[in-house]
């Protein structure tokens, strides 16, 4: 009987569920996409910020004080601490490695570049660093770095050096007050301690032989240095295998409060906390631990700059996605009541039938909740797919649809479809079936 | 007559009326509270942006290439006279750098000249143990950075001796940058100090700016100060315009779609809800045709009472919406989103366009006969 009054709801009049329906659909498709992209866009944003390059810089810890302008390191190259390149595939032995990005070396040398080899001689500083290295890790794998990822914003035109060739890049101001270097030409490069001590250039040492293969642009300090491969470096300073600054990238979850406490002050539990969050600073204490002697420490302004927008867009976020959630909602549970209101009539002769309030509910219910399970599941469908197209439009790469919304969704179909239904059902429960009947 | 039905009307359906009201204010609330939000999401999010520091940079235009001597110098009264007369309220800071390389009590050091008190705005991430400017003056007042507090064993209050060529001066440490950079191995002081202590007066090596607004903006704002700059070369720092105006194109399509979707989304469930309170209203039309009103008149009674629904509830939905964005921006971003008020007008324009589109379907039944829609009830 229960069963076959629902039933029979339903095919007498299609029409009307089919509004209640179609709210459902639409409010339930807002609920998904808006939570699928609330859900999502702290990792993507995150992954954009990383366009701001190198968040955290590893440096010697008994390092002398680098006496540096704009970048570049004027220190004499036997001043001071260096750091091992053959340790850097440790980097991505870290539990969080999956986050670290991208990492390069960076070791400066004052030198001096001739453009054949009895020319008079310009003095500038080489920066030896990574184009695209593959680092070998210790568990047998390699990891391709190199400054497109911690300096995205460096332009080159013609190509990058490769590694470990003779090959270099030089700084746009450079190139602009040397106009006789042009990409395909070959410089000679030597220690600049030899220019100051030989007043002759032609007894000077020979040089390296480089060939230009590009002209970088950075706005910066680089623009007036030659880029090499980082051996080339290595080798004119007479440091085989070193070097002095490490930058690296890595994806991290904004600071809080939590993440600024002493890790030594904190109880085991919190510990562990601390460590398995992708803070910076969790990040940064594990890069210490497998590169001993250093000191990591974290670039605040593109660090800070990252956490205040990342916490901001999403709170934000958040905050209208639950505005569309009860706005959804609300124009449900209105749609739900306009229907129960408009069969008022209905209650009326199942009341005079001999119904009690309790049947007559229990009708009304079971139907909102077929409702509102039909309603949620397209409406889920349609806010996966809308969630997919919104994400590869803003983020490159379409946001995968969360298999764990859909109860969420559902759950919230039902109460919404329940509650929109029960306070006109409540007053239905006082109608007197004789006025009702009569039609008034 | 056609008033008093319409009273009656609005008076008599109860229930319904409160359910169609709730459904309107709620969209219409919505959709004011984002577009209010969207409006003022551009200015907030570049201000946020300013922790990245300084942005723009004037510079001597054939920088020498090498050197830890001041190698070129331009004049500090015409730079700063130029950043006087281009006024932009879009300025937060500019500071005027004079870098030498000194030595502190003798390890070689760099020592940077500018105007202490325009360091926190320049820089807002920089953290500081102390103060950006020591508040008793009797002792000229200098920032040290971190690593050179801890290689010189410095720390605030105490006094610290920097020498250039044969000069020297005695400084007083008034706190200790921690910056996450060069800067933390520099010695910060006034630049006039520093212009007396390298012998420089009146020079500096270049001056930064921190400019907020969109890429656009802060060009078109670099172009003018070249103008007045014809000596200088004036450029926006690459790594910060570059990433800023990528990241806040990304941020504000991911805000304004969710705005347009979510706006979208809610017009169409109110407008479900007003065909639904429309296809109730179907006996009325049919008794009303009955007793001899032309359609055209009946539609028109339903459509204003439709329309005053949904003016009503827009009205309320906007206020309510500006209030909701105000405590939005308290919530996100400390400061309350300034309410606009010509979204009023335009999301009560909406909801009315909503609410007679949703009772459209009423048309359709001016066709019917009415003695099929008694009928059928």
């Amino acid at each position: 009987m229960f069963g076959r009054l629902v039933k029979e709801s339903f095919v007498r009049n299609p029409r009307r569920k089919l509004l209640t329906a179609a709210a459902l659909v639409v409010g339930m498709a807002v609920a998904t996409s808006t939570l699928t992209i609330a859900l999502e866009v702290g990792d993507r944003l995150a992954r954009e910020f990383r366009s701001l390059g190198a968040n955290l810089l590893v440096t010697p810890q008994s390092d002398t004080l680098p006496v540096e302008i704009g970048g570049v390191d004027y220190r004499p190259v036997n001043e001071g601490a260096y750091l091992s390149e053959a340790d850097l595939g440790k980097m991505k032995t870290i539990f969080w490695r999956h986050n670290v990005l991208g990492f390069t070396p960076f070791l400066d040398v004052p030198i001096a570049i001739q453009q054949s080899e009895n020319a008079a001689p310009t003095r500038t500083m080489l920066i030896g660093t990574w184009n695209a290295k593959e680092v070998p890790v210790p568990d047998g794998t390699t990891f391709k770095t190199g400054v497109s990822v911690t300096h995205p914003w460096w332009k080159i035109r013609g190509r990058w050096f490769r590694d470990g060739a003779n090959e270099c890049v030089i700084g746009a101001a450079l190139a602009k007050t040397m106009p006789g270097i042009v990409p395909g030409k070959v410089i000679y490069v030597s220690d600049e301690t030899g220019v100051n001590s030989v007043q002759d250039h032609s007894t000077l040492a020979k040089g390296t032989p480089l060939e230009v293969v590009g002209i970088v642009s950075t706005d910066d300090a680089e623009d007036k240095a030659v880029l090499a491969p980082l051996e080339i470096a290595q080798n004119i300073s007479g440091h085989p295998g070193k070097f002095r600054q490490l930058f690296v990238s890595a994806l991290t979850k904004p600071a809080d409060a939590f993440s600024e406490r002493d890790p030594l002050k904190m109880t085991p539990t919190e510990y562990d906390r601390w460590f398995c969050s992708p803070y910076i600073s969790s990040i940064a204490f594990q890069i210490k631990t497998v590169l001993p002697g250093t000191e990591v420490r974290t670039i605040r302004r593109v660090a800070d700059t990252e956490g205040n927008i990342l916490s901001r867009v999403s709170t934000l976020l958040w905050i209208v996605t639950l505005t569309a959630l009860i706005a959804a909602a609300l124009a449900v549970a209105a749609t739900s009541a306009t229907t129960v209101l408009e069969r008022r009539g209905e209650v009326g002769v199942m009341k005079a039938l001999g119904a009690t309030n309790t049947l007559v509910a229990g009708i009304f219910l079971a139907e909102q909740l077929l409702l509102a399970i039909a309603g949620a599941s397209m409406g889920f469908v349609l806010g996966a797919l809308l969630a997919r197209s919104l994400g590869s439009s803003i983020f490159g790469t379409p946001a995968s649809p969360r298999l764990i919304l859909f109860p969420v969704v559902l759950g919230l179909a039902a109460i919404v479809a329940f509650t929109g239904s029960l306070i006109p059902l409540r007053r239905a429960a006082h109608f007197n079936p004789a006025p009702i009947l009569r039609g008034e | 007559m056609f008033w008093r039905l319409l009273w009656k009307l609005l008076r008599g359906s109860g229930g319904r009326l409160a359910v169609a009201i709730l459904a309107l204010v709620s969209c219409a609330m919505v959709v004011s509270a984002l577009l209010n939000l969207e409006f003022d999401i551009e200015r907030k999010l570049t201000q946020e942006f300013r922790t990245l520091g300084a942005n723009l940079l004037i510079s001597p235009r054939n920088a020498q290439i090498t050197g830890s001597s001041p190698a070129e110098v331009m004049i500090e009264s015409e730079v700063s006279a130029a950043i006087q007369s281009v006024k932009d309220p879009n300025v937060m800071a500019a500071a005027p750098f004079l870098y030498v390389v000194g030595s502190a009590q003798n390890t070689a050091v760099v020592i940077a000249g500018t105007h202490l008190e325009e360091l926190p705005k320049l820089e807002p991430a920089w953290r500081i143990e102390g103060e950006w400017k020591s508040s008793q003056a009797q002792q000229t007042a200098c920032l040290v950075g971190r690593n050179v507090a801890q290689q010189l064993k410095l720390a605030v209050g105490s006094s610290v001796s920097l020498t250039y060529l044969k000069k020297n001066a005695q400084l007083k440490v008034a706190g200790i940058i921690d910056a996450g950079g060069a800067e933390d191995n520099q010695v910060f002081l006034e630049l006039a100090e520093a212009q007396d202590l390298a012998g420089l007066p009146g020079q500096i090596s270049f001056a930064q700016l921190s400019v907020s607004g969109t890429t656009t903006g802060i060009s078109h704002y670099a172009a003018r100060l070249a103008a007045a700059l014809p000596a200088y070369e004036v450029k926006p720092i690459r790594q910060i315009t570059e990433a800023e105006g990528d990241l806040l194109s990304r941020i504000r399509l991911l805000i304004v779609s969710m705005i347009v979707l979510i706006s979208a989304l809610t017009a169409l469930c109110v407008l479900g809800t007003m065909a639904a309170l429309a296809m109730e209203r179907r006996q009325d039309v049919g008794l009303m045709k009955a007793l001899g009103g032309s359609i055209g008149r009946i539609v028109t009674l339903f459509m204003a009472e439709v329309g005053v629904l949904g003016a009503a509830g827009g009205f309320i939905g906007a206020i309510l919406g500006l209030e909701l964005s105000r405590w939005m921006g308290q919530r996100v971003f400390g400061q309350a989103i300034s309410s606009r008020w010509e979204i009023f007008p335009w999301t009560i324009i909406l909801t009315v366009a909503i609410a007679l589109a949703g009772a459209l379907p009423l048309r359709l039944l001016g066709k019917v006969k009415p003695a099929i829609i008694f009928r059928e009830q």
